[in-house]
């Protein structure tokens, strides 16, 4: 027995080496190498501008591609690729391109690509899922090489918010997991699926060079790998990814700092209009009103959102301004709840006034959220029975109808025009997203007028209307509005938080005394 | 020896075929539109309807399942709807990563296991082995999403040893292998434990003792080989099931292995790549589990197939 007592010693020998190895491997912080390491909540399904509908797809390709133009923070069209543009009529624009401009591979970019990108997502075999958004373009010409006219089949106001779509050159197959090429500031070097996609800074940019030289995207669907990602120094860059009870740990961490700016992304609480209860505006009102939206905002978002009177965020060029926000007044939901039938069977007892179900996603926060709402309800005599699903499963049931509540969250609202897709009652599903089936001949009049009338100003007033509309039917509750959370190492500067978190801005950023420009810059 | 692999061989084929026709139709019978899921909700019925009809889902189930099974026997596992790829093309491209992470996890389980399971066997109800009992519980019962985290909070950010996630280098191996390998480490040890005091109390290992060879010498070099049977048989059923990927890990970790893959294929409801993965994992399992009954006779001389 004597002569195995050593073992372990000697067992462990090889742990020490491995150990003492990894730790001479380790590398310095990227920040002290002068790279950007961006943390993504999920991975991108595509990053080929044609097929990209997920947030962090579009989010890469706003560091790797270039429209024709794009928005800025307030939401105005401002130039990209091209120089300026001209309405000659309510259906043909015109853009004129800016000179030598170059893709990732050298070619020089062109109006022909610009036709290829658009006619690529037109032509049905393609499959693009952007394919609707631009059904009004009836043609596009190029007659030189700087020029793109687009002719549409009729006035279609939003049609400049759709020209933000990357241009990849003519004859570019779809690309899978393989990144198509782009004119944008930075260039992909290597694409890991579902773990990281590194950049590095294109030289041929058209602009002024970006600041830092390499950025590296992670893609970290675990809140808490987030957090300790950060906390450790090797993720330096984490936009509206740290969840609201981690941040105050987060910034423990001496370098690291956070900015805090308006968000664009609505949640709400959406109600089936075809439900013989949900049907009758009272109740809506009621549970709207038995929704303490103050109280969830400062314990669930820690006070990163802000109770909402509208889908669109308050700084949106759209948003009306004078709807009256509606407050937690839970003895007015009762006697709503009375006025429409309901009438509350025994006082304080436990017996409800009317139940209900609410679906949700199987999101912790979603699902703490929907289990406060139930208890609020509960409050006000309403019994809700929570049931969450599986992506798949729930986002099925709620376009065939299949629920009396749900939420959900309206992210990337670039045009009022979302009011047509919402709530028009041509926009049912299998067709839209009037998943309520709301139905209301004046506000189908107002958003089609909406979406036909060029002029910023006159469109804003039609939309003042809608929104007047909407607080009156309660087709939807909008419950807050998330504000953009950003942090980051305190060394890294330069990036302008825009509401619907554009990461075109990672071009401005600097480190330190990194000038752009700089070394390695044009 | 040959008959017998290839009635085994023979034997897989039933088993795949029917752990990939259940899930075809498990995977149908499942709300959710593929169509829908990849066309937005913007999208014109008619769009949908052309792509419904161009991918065949509007063909009866038993038309696309035939339509599958005359693919497979082509070798063709379809393409992918999500990302326009061939099914192997995107399977191929995660074996890498998922071999490392088992392999890697097996490693950590054994040089875990095979050192305390055989000290525990020589020191019954030492405190060694109440230690090692303790340790194995603890293995047990500590769940991977929260091991995990754990671990990078120690290795990685107090101690500054290994990257936080990711996928690349032997460092990113390290911290998803012992989160993987605790669990089975602790599996095997116990096993292999109560295998080798089995072992320890048989007569042939008393009777080389009594020729003069020490305690530790019979033990390794008679009573361990023995021991290992049914620990191997273990082995293989936990290696089968490290193959198949394990979503927890590989998402705590951001590593890019088959178990991800599965899951945002059935979040997307990509039926084709969903089969191609499921398909995967059936045969691997079925490969290990009969290369663990083939080891079975290089281990043990009185095990003969044939």
């Amino acid at each position: 027995m004597a002569d195995v007592g050593h073992r372990p010693l000697f067992l462990c020998l090889p742990f020490a080496l491995a150990v003492v190895f990894l730790y001479c491997c380790t590398p310095r912080l990227p920040v002290d190498e002068g790279t950007l390491v961006i943390g993504l909540p999920g991975a991108p399904s595509s990053i080929d501008p044609r097929l990209a509908t997920d947030a962090y797809g579009t989010q890469i390709l706003q560091m790797t591609h270039a429209s024709l133009i794009r928005m800025d923070a307030a939401g105005n069209p401002v130039p990209d690729l091209a120089e300026h543009w001209e309405e000659r009529s309510p259906t043909e624009i015109v853009f004129r391109l800016r000179e030598r401009i170059r893709f990732h591979d050298g070619r020089e970019l062109s109006s022909a690509d610009v036709r290829y990108t658009f006619a690529w997502i037109l032509d049905p075999a393609n499959r693009s899922p952007h394919r609707a958004t631009y059904e009004t373009i009836q043609s596009i010409a190029t007659p030189d090489p700087r020029t793109v006219i687009f002719r549409l089949s009729e006035p279609f106001a939003p049609f400049l918010a759709g020209m933000v779509r990357g241009i990849v050159p003519a004859g570019s197959p779809p690309a899978g997991y393989s990144p198509s090429i782009g004119a944008g500031p930075y260039r992909v070097d290597d694409f890991q699926q579902d773990a990281a996609i590194y950049l590095s800074r294109f030289p041929g940019y058209y602009g002024r060079a970006p600041g830092i030289e390499r950025v590296v995207v992670k893609f970290l669907p675990d809140s808490n790998v987030r957090f300790l990602e950060l906390k450790k120094g090797s993720v330096n860059f984490v936009l509206n990814g740290v969840d609201p009870h981690l941040l105050p740990a987060v910034l423990e961490n001496e370098n690291l700092v956070m900015e805090e700016a308006p968000g664009s992304n609505a949640s709400y609480l959406g109600f089936n209009l075809r439900d013989p209860i949900l049907s009758d505006v009272r109740v809506r009102r009621a549970i709207a009103l038995a929704i303490d939206r103050e109280a969830i905002v400062r314990t669930l978002w820690e006070g990163h959102a802000d109770p909402a009177d509208s889908i669109l965020a308050p700084a949106f060029w759209a948003h009306a301004d004078g709807i009256p926000l509606v407050r937690h007044d839970p003895s007015e939901a009762g006697r709503l709840l009375d006025s429409a039938g309901y009438r509350d069977p025994d006082g304080d007892g436990p017996t409800p006034r009317l139940r209900l179900t609410y679906k949700t996603s199987q999101n912790e926060l979603r699902r703490q959220i929907a289990a406060v709402i139930q208890e609020q309800l509960r409050q006000a005599g309403i019994a809700v029975e929570i049931r969450s699903f599986e992506w798949g499963t729930f986002f099925s049931d709620i376009r065939k109808g299949n629920f009396q509540l749900y939420s959900l969250t309206w992210v990337g609202i670039q045009d009022p025009d979302i009011y047509h897709y919402a709530f028009h009652s041509g926009q049912i599903p299998p067709q839209g997203a009037n998943r309520g089936g709301y139905r209301n001949p004046e506000l189908d009049r107002l958003v089609t007028e909406g979406r036909r009338e060029p002029s910023r100003r006159k469109r804003k007033e039609i939309y003042r209307k809608v929104q007047v509309l909407l607080a009156r039917d309660l087709p939807v509750f909008p419950l807050w509005i998330n504000r953009n959370t950003l942090v980051r190492d305190r060394r890294l500067s330069g990036f302008v938080i825009t509401p619907d978190e554009d990461y075109t801005y990672v071009r401005d950023m600097v480190i330190d005394g990194n000038i752009p420009g700089g070394k390695g810059g044009k | 020896m040959k008959r017998y692999l290839f009635s085994r061989l023979r034997q897989m084929v039933p088993v795949v075929l029917g752990v990939v026709t259940v899930v075809f139709l498990l995977i149908h019978l499942i709300p959710g539109d593929p169509v829908e899921i990849m066309l937005g909700e913007s999208a014109l019925a008619a769009q949908k309807e052309e792509l419904r009809r161009e991918l065949h889902l509007d063909r009866p189930v038993v038309t696309q399942y035939g339509e599958f099974l005359f693919g497979l026997v082509k070798g063709d596992l379809g393409t992918s709807f999500r990302s326009r790829e061939p099914v192997l093309r995107e399977i191929l491209r995660r074996v890498p990563a998922t071999f490392l992470l088992s392999a890697a996890s097996m490693v950590v389980a054994l040089l875990i296991a095979v050192p305390l399971g055989i000290l525990s066997a020589l020191r019954q109800h030492s405190l060694f082995d109440h230690l090692s009992g303790f340790i194995a519980m603890l293995g047990l019962s500590m769940p991977n999403f929260w091991l995990g985290p754990l671990l990078i909070l120690i290795f990685s950010l107090e101690l500054g040893l290994f990257p936080v996630s990711g996928y690349g280098t032997a460092g990113h191996l390290v911290l998803p292998a012992v989160t993987m390998g605790t669990g089975m480490a602790a599996i095997l040890m116990r096993m292999l434990r109560s295998s080798l005091l089995e072992e320890i109390r048989q007569d042939y290992v008393r009777a080389a003792c009594a020729r003069g060879l020490s305690r530790h010498a019979a033990v390794v070099r008679h009573a361990l080989a023995n021991s290992l049977i049914p620990v191997l048989t273990v082995m293989g059923l936990q290696f089968g099931a490290l193959l198949s990927g394990s979503i927890i890990t590989e998402t705590i970790f951001s590593w890019p292995g088959i178990g991800r893959l599965t899951i945002q294929a059935i979040e997307a409801r990509d039926y084709p790549l969903v089969q191609g993965c499921i398909l995967f994992i059936a045969i691997c399992t079925v490969i290990v589990n009969l290369l663990t009954d083939l080891l079975y006779s290089r281990l043990d001389p009185r095990i003969r197939y044939g």
